[in-house]
């Protein structure tokens, strides 16, 4: 067994961990010039790190888990003590906590309608849902003016949506929006930071997950090698980088779904890994830093939500045991596209401009720091790729099911946790026993 | 609304079954999130439209159901 794993993200260096631990050789192919994919670390002061794109965990993470044991890597909690600063319908409203100043009972509508729709999809097969031909057409933001009535519910809704899957409502469809949160765990699991999908945060940024697992596996991995083509014969695969071609006897695809379509597959797949109607994930991470967390000292958490942008949502991210503040920006949804299309110098200026006004108590930041997912060219978005109206019936079917000698994995190819670590990880597992199984006699 | 219909709103957004007139909803795995859908189903039944903070203040069948009866 020789298999070639293209893309060095936590999906494909899972999987080649557990190939190599099964007797097979594996050669990792990534096209950038570091390992990591959707995870990244910043480093914002000597030892002190933060993270530039997927971030949080929650008891639920079951294989997340597990790899972080095995690697000897430790969680930090997330949640910090303290009032959120609030500008929704006006400018800088504290209160304790992290509920927005709306009304309890348009949110709990919003809620109610948000729980009512995630129950009606087939976790397992979402194109499988009954009505799915229905879900699939509408897109969230119809839905949300059919079903949402108060103006509360209405402000809302684009921001929750944003937070959670970094989506603008336009261009995705119903049951994206339904499924993507009911794989992660409902919306209460997601949203909750205590007990929820942002319990903990990885101690020293999660970018170490992929660092360390690629270490163990050395010489196999080779950066800055993008894979041109996947073509297929009798006796296998072979890989063309602009380095020469690579051979194996299968191959596995851990790439989002729009850079998989990218590679010049031969036989080509029967069917598209995405349409034109697939968009990245909006997202765009900002970090400020302060010489401490000076808002803790005030009785403030770092938490905000605005209605306006760019920074939609803030939250303190200082590194455990060091000594700079960290407050990490969202930029997501709709606002993440235009913001990501300005110039660096109105982007910064924009972002501070909006934090001295959330945190008039606060200094200047000492430095800033801006990820742009968006445009990201080896991922295309963040945190992972949107369905839109149509997709998931086309494409749902074969997301997982092999190409002849070729598989997939990738956190798109979990229907559990999909977007989230815990499904790139578990799709990594998934993608090396097919191989295995296949291969044992 | 009675005791017993706040307990049933209570185990319906909680989904546990354990839940009696002095259960405090934010000991029995409530948050925010969950609060706000007791307060829609409360509104829904009584048209009292209750805010966060009352259902922090009140955070028990019991309790819940005296405020609401105030409010009404």
């Amino acid at each position: 067994m020789n298999v070639v794993v293209v893309g060095a993200g936590l999906a494909g260096l899972t999987a080649a961990t557990d190939l190599v631990a099964r007797g097979a050789e594996v050669t990792v192919l990534e096209a950038r010039e570091q390992v990591g994919g959707r995870t990244r670390g910043l480093e914002v002061e000597p030892g002190g790190w933060v993270d530039a794109g997927a971030a949080y965990l929650g008891e639920r993470h079951t294989a997340l888990t597990a790899l972080l044991a095995e690697l000897d890597l430790k969680t930090t909690p997330a949640s910090v003590a303290g009032a959120g600063r609030f500008a929704l319908r006006d400018e800088g409203r504290t209160r304790p906590g992290r509920f927005p100043p709306l009304s309890a009972v348009a949110l709990g509508e919003m809620f109610d309608a948000l729980e009512e729709v995630t129950r009606l999809v087939r976790p397992d097969a979402p194109w499988l849902t009954q009505d799915a031909a229905r879900l699939d057409g509408v897109t969230a933001e119809r839905w949300a003016a059919e079903h949402l009535r108060h103006p509360d519910a209405r402000l809302f809704f684009p921001l929750f949506l944003g937070e959670m899957m970094a989506a603008d409502p336009a261009r995705v469809s119903v049951l994206h929006m339904a499924f993507y949160l009911r794989s992660g765990g409902g919306i209460r699991y997601l949203n909750a930071f205590e007990g929820g999908a942002q319990e903990w945060r990885i101690a020293g940024g999660a970018h170490q997950l992929c660092e360390r697992l690629a270490a163990a596996l050395g010489d196999r991995v080779r950066l800055g090698e993008p894979v041109r083509a996947l073509h297929q014969d009798a006796g296998g695969v072979t890989a063309t980088t602009p380095r020469g071609p690579v051979r194996g006897t299968h191959a596995v695809v851990a790439v989002p779904p729009v850079l998989a379509d990218a590679i010049d597959h031969r036989p080509g797949p029967p069917a598209p890994r995405s349409t034109p109607a697939t968009g990245p994930g909006c997202a765009v991470k900002v970090h400020l830093v302060y010489p401490s967390p000076l808002w803790r000292e005030l009785g403030l958490s770092g938490w905000s939500v605005s209605a306006e942008g760019p920074l939609l949502s803030t939250v303190d991210d200082s590194p455990a045991g060091g000594r700079a503040g960290v407050l990490t920006g969202f930029v997501t949804g709709g606002e993440a596209i235009r913001y990501a299309a300005l110039p660096a110098a109105e982007q910064r200026e924009l972002a501070v401009a909006q934090a001295a006004r959330l945190f008039p108590e606060l200094p200047p930041p000492i430095a800033f720091h801006l990820t742009d997912w968006v445009n990201e060219p080896h991922s295309r978005g963040c945190y992972a790729a949107l369905f839109g109206p149509g997709d998931w019936l086309r494409l749902g079917p074969g997301l997982a099911a092999p190409h002849g000698r070729v598989h997939w994995a990738g956190t798109e190819t979990s229907t559990e946790f999909f977007g989230l670590m815990e499904g790139a990880i578990r799709s990594g597992h998934r993608v090396a026993a097919e191989i295995t199984w296949r291969e044992t006699p | 609304m009675n005791v017993d219909a706040v307990s049933a709103v209570f185990r319906e957004v909680l989904e546990i079954s354990e839940v009696n007139a002095d259960s405090d909803f934010f000991v029995m795995g409530g948050d925010s999130l969950l609060a706000t859908r007791v307060l829609s189903a409360v509104a829904r039944a009584t048209g009292v439209e209750l805010e966060f903070d009352d259902l922090l203040d009140a955070p028990t069948p019991n309790a819940l159901s005296k405020k609401i009866a105030e409010a009404a």
